[in-house]
């Protein structure tokens, strides 16, 4: 038996296999096909200071080995959040990160503090790498100073561990993850989508009602691999990998790129019982190699 | 009128047989294994399902297929779907072998609301938006309620399903095409106008199709003031409601207590919704 328990910043995991923010709804929707007890732990979908709609549909498109989407963060707001959505996740025996966004650092920080309030999150994700989203998100996530200012208006708010997601469109994203470490944060989360387009000839349109989307998918795991490498090199708190991941090979190879705990996110539209496929997997093989700790394979890249 | 829901599966169905019933437009029919908690395969007319053509491993193409059902057997645990290959994932399920895999997921998404007693079903449909109505006509016939109005139109006769399926739904069939190759030559609306003056008790319309033949539909429907229930199509990922990908606008005045729920989603909220609540 290998012991897959894991503490990522301060989180106890029971496995270091979660459900990636936007792509597990806020939980309910999937404990038909899922028993969310297996996983490590889930990042809620997106939530901002007010309610928002959305962007104009299409706001996904199927392209090689993965997909588009520009949803825009459609999403209740963090009043209706926390009466609407939380007491459902309140009773799931796992880990749940909250992930927010917000159009200012001071408005991150007041999210910050209003969930403060509420008993038994996990933690705390800030997305400041959303694609989509026109007042913020990947706005703060492609400059150092911004990323820093809005974690520390976060981490000067709330106790609980906060986990900075972070955007690949960026052209050096070790100086944005040494800026978030500077601003206080106990991880990383990366990668967030790709910004991609899909392009329809004939009508000379893009396909997304947004023009542009997120490239999310298989497509995108050598592109995450490679990304996380180079941050694992540049800071010294802990990194969950995401992009791409669909088997538990998939995620064992984050893990020795340098992941203490993984999310997977696009695959469960396709497989939605699939997170504990993998939790299975990880389990299987690393019985099967002796490892008896799934955290002794965390950084173990020979380069 | 009552919206239902029929509980899912993910399991892996096999192919009986696929065959090309019109241009391009084939029909495979499924074998769905039936599970311990769930030993009857319930399909509400209507309904769709998540199928993978590929093999679990893969990765292309990458996304499952929503596909409506055209029809069930369900001690036999068969479910059929019609579709048009368009494109590869379309082709990739047309390719698969007797015998071989399909991931099966669902059934997912609300039904038609049930007609009540006394009511006139016409159901209408264009192109490749006419097989869930081939189901639900056959949940009609069979409950021996009104009979169900079939009005049917395609580009041209060679995109016409076979007569064998649609008489299955209906007695009653009318059809249209865009040349005048077959039936009238004209719009399915025409055929609807024409339907709306013969004076049928409670007319109620269901319609799938191209999105501007449903507009034209639902438009029609609001000036004779008959209830009109559209099957809507949008790109969709989960299918499960978690993407919230495949949103269509609701119409202004709907009760909408916040920005939230601006847009509702096929997959859960839907994909059938009372023409008046959607912004067409």
């Amino acid at each position: 038996m290998t012991d897959l328990t894991t503490n990522f910043a301060g989180i106890e995991l029971r496995n270091p296999v979660l459900l990636a923010s936007g792509t597990c709804g806020y939980g309910e929707e999937l404990a038909p096909f899922l028993d969310l007890a297996r996983l490590g732990g889930i990042v809620t979908k997106t939530i901002t200071p007010e309610p928002r709609a959305g962007n104009a549909p299409p706001r996904i498109v199927e392209t090689a080995a993965g997909m588009l989407n520009s949803i825009g963060l459609q999403n209740p707001g963090i009043d209706a959040f926390v009466q609407d959505k939380w007491p459902y996740l309140a009773t799931l025996d796992t880990q749940i990160i909250v992930n927010i966004a917000a159009p200012t650092a001071q408005l991150h920080g007041a999210m910050a503090a209003r969930l403060e309030e509420v008993q038994g999150i996990a933690g705390i994700e800030v997305n400041i790498s959303s694609p989509n989203m026109k007042d913020g998100g990947m706005l703060f996530g492609c400059s150092p100073s911004a990323s820093r200012e809005v974690i520390a208006a976060v981490r000067s708010e709330t106790r609980r561990p906060v986990i900075a997601k972070l955007t690949p469109n960026v052209t050096d994203i070790a100086a944005i993850a040494n800026a978030v470490e500077d601003g206080g944060a106990d991880g990383i989360s990366m990668i967030n989508t790709l910004l991609g387009m899909a392009v329809d000839w004939r009508t000379r349109k893009p396909i997304l009602g947004n023009v542009t989307g997120g490239l999310s998918g298989p497509a995108i795991k050598p592109v995450a691999l490679a990304l996380l490498w180079k941050v694992r090199q540049a800071v010294n708190i802990p990194i969950m990998g995401l992009g791409g991941i669909a088997t538990a090979a998939d995620a064992l190879e984050f893990l020795v790129a340098g992941a203490a705990a993984v999310q997977v996110g696009t695959s469960t539209f396709v497989d939605p019982g699939g997170a504990a496929d993998i939790v299975a997997g990880i389990e299987r093989e690393c019985a099967a190699a002796d490892i008896t700790r799934v955290g002794d394979l965390v950084g173990t890249l020979r380069v | 009128m009552t919206l239902t829901r029929s509980a899912s599966a993910d399991v892996t169905s096999k192919v009986v047989a696929t065959t090309e019933v019109a241009e391009a437009f084939y029909q495979t029919r499924l074998r769905v294994p039936t599970r311990e908690q769930a030993p009857v395969l319930t399909v509400e007319p209507g309904q769709f399902v998540q199928l993978q053509p590929r093999p679990p491993e893969g990765v292309y193409p990458y996304l499952r297929i929503p596909l409506s059902v055209s029809a069930v057997d369900e001690a036999g645990g068969i479910v059929d779907v019609l579709y048009e290959v368009v494109g590869p994932k379309t082709g990739a399920l047309r390719r698969i072998a007797v015998g071989e895999d399909v991931g099966f997921l669902g059934p997912f998404g609300n039904g038609f609301p049930t007609p009540s007693t006394g009511a006139t079903p016409i159901l209408v449909g264009g192109g490749i938006g006419v097989p869930p109505l081939i189901y639900f006509g056959t949940v009609l016939r069979a409950a021996g309620t009104t009979p169900p109005i079939l009005v049917v139109g395609a580009r041209s006769k060679s995109k016409h399903l076979p007569d064998g399926l649609l008489d299955s739904a209906s007695h009653d069939v009318r059809r249209a095409t865009d040349d005048g190759s077959l039936g009238h030559a004209g719009l399915v609306t025409d055929l609807l106008q024409d339907a709306f003056g013969e004076g049928h008790q409670a007319p109620v319309v269901y319609t799938c199709g191209p999105h501007a033949m449903m507009a034209a539909v639902a438009r029609l429907c609001a000036d004779h003031k008959v209830p009109c229930f559209a099957s809507l199509e949008e790109y969709m990922a989960c299918g499960i409601g978690v993407c919230v990908g495949c949103v269509v606008e609701r119409a202004n005045g709907t009760s909408q207590s916040s920005p939230y729920d601006h847009y509702a989603r096929v997959c859960v909220d839907g994909p059938i919704f009372d023409s008046r609540q959607i912004a067409w």
